[in-house]
């Protein structure tokens, strides 16, 4: 590796670590509450690095953990990860001359972080060559802290009490992510609507009224977007 | 269905959605509907788990209880700061005092 290389993979590191801060707790109350969660041990670990995605690992534990079918669980997950479809056509602009194992290691560690954190990087073509480097640095950082918090929130799971009611970490979390994901007002039509619908459609089975408040959330979203241009 | 049997599926969905543009983009570019739509997955998704996980946590609407101030506070928390750590540690600081006020 040369050595501007290497300092732009230190760089992308380095850029990256503030928000190490949010991500650490986020991997902690993770492994804390999967371990809790009545959902097998060993696959919940392993979610980490065979999907590393800590909305949609999360997702999983709270509809398997209480009672929802396999299959909402998968098309839940699947959903709230679509979103890697934006980052990976945004990103495919710039990716056209890499070798093809650098994009698949592109593609399995994208990240909302890694994508966001980068992203002003290959817009700007003084620095579309190293963005690659700096992309790497920044993304498996965040790889690296995601498998060490979520492995740490495991091992202390068994020792968390009850009474500590963790398991409330889950709502917050999503709660927290909505929140930022929140930037516009036909985000927050979306946003209103996925609420109101899935807590209406709350006593259909299998936890479906998710997948409806999720279905109808983004309907409401792209017609409040359409009306108000 | 086992949950290994979950994982390992979302697992490929997930590699392929982050995979596809990346390694076809200049033969198929993404629709523009599904660009639009996508733009709207986050908060719908995440409104439609944590509004009835907090409102209605055990199938019934229950707004008296300690969690609803709980996640009023924790989501202050994340509006002023962006950041999930501190929407944790108000929310489950506040949670914990309004179970001991009872």
């Amino acid at each position: 590796m040369n050595r501007a290389k290497e300092s732009m993979w230190l760089d992308g590191a380095r850029s990256v670590s503030p928000i190490l801060l949010g991500v650490a707790p986020f991997g902690l109350v993770f492994g804390v509450t999967a371990a809790n969660s009545g959902v097998p041990t060993l696959a919940a670990w392993a979610s980490s690095f065979i999907i590393f995605a800590g909305a949609a690992q999360l997702s999983i534990i709270e509809v398997l953990g209480t009672g929802g079918a396999a299959i909402v669980a998968i098309f839940t997950a699947i959903v709230i990860n679509s979103r890697h479809l934006m980052y990976s056509a945004d990103m495919g602009r710039y990716t056209s001359g890499l070798p093809m194992w650098r994009k698949v290691a592109m593609a399995y560690l994208l990240t909302d972080q890694a994508y966001l954190i980068s992203s002003h990087r290959f817009r700007d073509p003084d620095k579309s060559e190293s963005f690659s480097s700096f992309y790497f640095g920044a993304a498996l950082t965040l790889w690296i802290t995601w498998q060490v918090t979520t492995t740490a929130g495991f091992l202390l799971g068994a020792s968390v009490p009850e009474s500590w009611s963790l398991e409330f970490a889950i709502p917050l979390t999503f709660l927290a992510l909505l929140i930022v994901a929140v930037k516009d007002r036909p985000g927050l039509v979306a946003a209103a609507t996925g609420g109101i619908v899935a807590l209406i459609a709350i006593g259909l089975p299998y936890h479906l009224g998710l997948v409806a408040g999720a279905l109808a959330g983004i309907a409401a979203g792209v017609a409040s977007e359409r009306w108000s241009t | 269905m086992t949950a290994w049997g979950v994982i390992i599926i979302v697992g490929i969905a997930t590699f392929a959605m982050r995979f596809v543009f990346i390694a076809l983009f200049g033969k198929v570019g993404i629709p523009q509907w599904l660009e639009r739509s996508l733009r709207y997955v986050a908060p719908s998704v995440l409104a439609a788990i944590a509004v009835p996980a907090v409102i209605a946590p055990n199938g019934i609407v229950t707004l008296w209880s300690p969690l609803v101030p709980a996640a009023i506070i924790g989501g202050l928390a994340a509006w002023m700061t962006k950041s999930i750590g501190a929407a944790i540690l108000f929310g489950m600081a506040a949670l914990w005092l309004f179970q001991w006020l009872g």
